[in-house]
C-alpha cells in the first residue's frame, strides 16, 4: 500500500520532469558544459542550428547529447524540436489539439461549440457588460494574493529588471528594425 | 535615416495636437460607456477641453500621462469587448486560482494597486491578452498547456509588463498619428461611437493587431523577473514559449498569436541574452505542478 502510494507520488511528479529524449536545435552558438553552471568545465562549442538531443533539465539548463558529447546548454539556447521540424500540433494534447482540425485556413471554425478569437471574431466582437462584472467579481485583494503566496511557499525577493541586451553573434540580425 | 525620422516627426507635431484633442473627447465618450457612473471630470478631460475649432490648442499631456482612471475605462471597454467574443470559462474555482497568481504576480510591479482582474476565456486558441488598467485574459486552450504554476505566473507576469509599460496606450497614440486623415474625417462626421472606434477599432480588434516586437520583447524581460520576484522557478515563461515554438504558424490555434508576436524562437534568443548569468543565482525558485488547478472536462 505504502509503495503504491509512492508510486502515485512520483507519478504526479512526471509532468514537471524534463521529456526524455527529445529532440532538439541549438538557437545560437553556445558552450556545452559539465555541469549546469556557467563555470562548469567546457566541454566544447555548440553551432547555431546543431541537432541536439534533449535528456533533462536542471532551472535554466538541459542536458543535451551532440554528437558523441554529452553535457549541459542554456535552456535557452535551445528550441525544442528538430532542425526544420516545425510542427507538432499532436503533442499538445487536449484542448488545444481540438482546434487543429482546420489547419492552415488560420481560422478556428467553432466545430467545437467554442466561440474563437480570429481577427475577424474580435473585431466583430459586442461589449458584454455582463461578463465583464462577473470577470470584475473574481478579482482578488493583494492581501487575499499574498496569503495564498505565502501557503505556496512562495517567498517574495528584490530582483532588478533587465536592461535591453546587446545582439549576440547567434541572435541574428532580424530582430532589429525592419 | 534618423534625420528623416526627425524631420517626419517634426511635421507630424500639429497633427499631433489635434489628435490629442481628439483623444480628450474620446476619453469623455469613453465615460459615457460601459454603464459606468461617470466621474468627476480628471484634469486630462479639463486641459484637453478644446476652444471650439481653434487651431491655436492648449498643451495636452501625451497620452503616456492619461489619468489611471481613464486608462482603466478604456481597458474596462476592451475587456468587456474581448469577452464578447470569448465567455469566461465557467470555473469558479480556475478562475479564483488564476486571480491569485495573477494578483500575485502583479504585487510585485510597480503598479500593485490597479483592480488586476485575470481570467480563463472560452477558446481553444492558444493566447493570452492583456489590456490597460490591468485586465489580462488567458485562452483555454494556452491554459490546458501549461505543466505547472510557474509557468502561469510566467505567462501572466509578460502580461502585466504589457499593463505596467502601457504598451496598448502607446499603439493607441501611434495609430492616432498614422490615421490622422481618416480621424479628422471620423470626428466631423461621426458620433461618439465612431470617435471611440477610432482610437480603439471595432470591439476587440486593438487585440487583434498586436503590439511592436520590441514591445513584446521587453515584456518577455519584465515577465521573468517579475515571476522570480514572485518566488517562483524564472523559466517558466521560456519553458511555455518552448512549448508554443514547438506550434507551426499556419496551426490554427496559434495563427493570430504568431500573426501578432516574433516568433517564440526569436524571443527565447533574446530573452537568453537579457537573462545572461543574472539568474544563475536564483536556485530555489517554487514550480508547484501540485498547485496547477486543472479545468474541469
Amino acid at each position: 500500500m505504502r509503495e503504491l502510494r509512492l508510486w502515485i507520488l512520483a507519478l504526479a511528479w512526471l509532468p514537471l520532469a524534463a521529456p526524455a529524449q527529445e529532440p532538439g536545435t541549438a538557437l545560437k552558438d553556445d558552450v556545452l558544459r559539465a555541469e549546469p553552471y556557467a563555470d562548469a568545465k567546457p566541454l566544447g562549442d555548440i553551432r547555431k542550428g546543431a541537432s541536439l538531443t534533449i535528456l533533462d533539465r536542471a532551472t535554466g539548463w538541459y542536458q543535451v547529447e551532440a554528437g558523441s558529447a554529452r553535457g549541459w546548454m542554456r535552456m535557452l539556447s535551445v528550441r525544442r524540436g528538430a532542425a526544420g521540424q516545425a510542427s507538432a500540433a499532436a503533442e499538445v494534447g487536449g484542448v488545444a489539439a481540438l482546434s487543429t482540425g482546420r489547419a492552415g485556413t488560420g481560422q478556428i471554425v467553432s466545430t467545437t461549440g467554442v466561440r474563437g478569437l480570429s481577427e475577424e471574431e474580435l473585431k466583430s466582437a459586442r461589449f458584454d457588460e455582463a461578463q465583464l462584472r462577473k470577470a470584475e467579481g473574481f478579482s482578488v485583494s493583494k492581501a487575499d494574493a499574498k496569503t495564498f503566496a505565502a501557503k505556496g511557499p512562495l517567498k517574495a525577493r528584490k530582483f532588478d529588471y533587465l536592461p535591453v541586451p546587446q545582439q549576440t553573434a547567434g541572435g541574428g540580425s532580424e530582430g532589429g528594425r525592419r | 535615416m534618423r534625420r528623416l525620422a526627425c524631420l517626419v516627426f517634426i511635421a507630424l507635431l500639429p497633427l499631433a495636437a489635434v489628435q490629442a484633442r481628439d483623444l480628450g473627447d474620446t476619453l469623455r465618450s469613453l465615460k459615457e460607456l460601459g454603464g459606468q457612473k461617470p466621474q468627476s471630470p480628471s484634469p486630462q478631460s479639463s486641459a484637453a477641453k478644446p476652444a471650439k475649432d481653434s487651431p491655436d490648442l492648449p498643451t495636452i499631456p501625451p497620452i503616456g500621462n492619461v489619468p489611471e482612471g481613464d486608462e482603466i475605462k478604456i481597458g474596462r471597454y476592451i475587456a468587456g469587448n474581448l469577452l464578447g467574443a470569448a465567455p469566461l470559462v465557467a470555473d469558479s474555482a480556475l478562475q479564483s486560482y488564476v486571480n491569485r497568481v495573477g494578483r500575485w504576480v502583479a504585487s510585485q510591479s510597480e503598479r500593485p494597486d490597479l483592480p488586476w482582474t485575470f481570467g480563463v476565456v472560452e477558446s481553444n486558441d492558444v493566447n493570452a491578452f492583456a489590456a490597460p488598467g490591468g485586465y489580462i485574459f488567458v485562452t483555454k486552450g494556452l491554459y490546458a498547456m501549461l505543466r505547472d504554476e510557474a509557468e502561469l505566473a510566467g505567462v501572466l507576469a509578460h502580461e502585466v509588463g504589457h499593463v505596467t509599460q502601457r504598451h496598448h496606450l502607446k499603439v493607441m497614440q501611434q495609430s492616432q498619428l498614422v490615421g490622422v486623415g481618416s480621424k479628422l474625417l471620423t470626428k466631423k462626421l461621426g458620433s461618439k461611437d465612431d470617435r471611440v472606434k477610432a482610437l480603439i477599432g471595432s470591439g476587440a480588434e486593438i487585440m487583434a493587431r498586436g503590439l511592436d516586437k520590441n514591445a513584446e520583447f521587453e515584456a518577455d524581460r519584465i515577465g521573468v523577473v517579475l515571476a522570480t520576484r514572485a518566488g517562483y522557478d524564472s523559466y517558466g515563461l521560456p519553458a511555455v514559449l518552448q512549448e508554443i515554438g514547438h506550434l507551426s504558424a499556419d496551426t490554427g490555434s496559434v495563427a493570430l498569436l504568431f500573426k501578432t508576436h516574433p516568433h517564440p524562437d526569436e524571443r527565447l534568443v533574446r530573452l537568453g541574452d537579457a537573462m545572461g548569468t543574472r539568474f544563475d543565482g536564483v536556485t530555489d525558485g517554487q514550480n508547484l505542478p501540485e498547485r496547477l488547478q486543472r479545468m474541469k472536462r
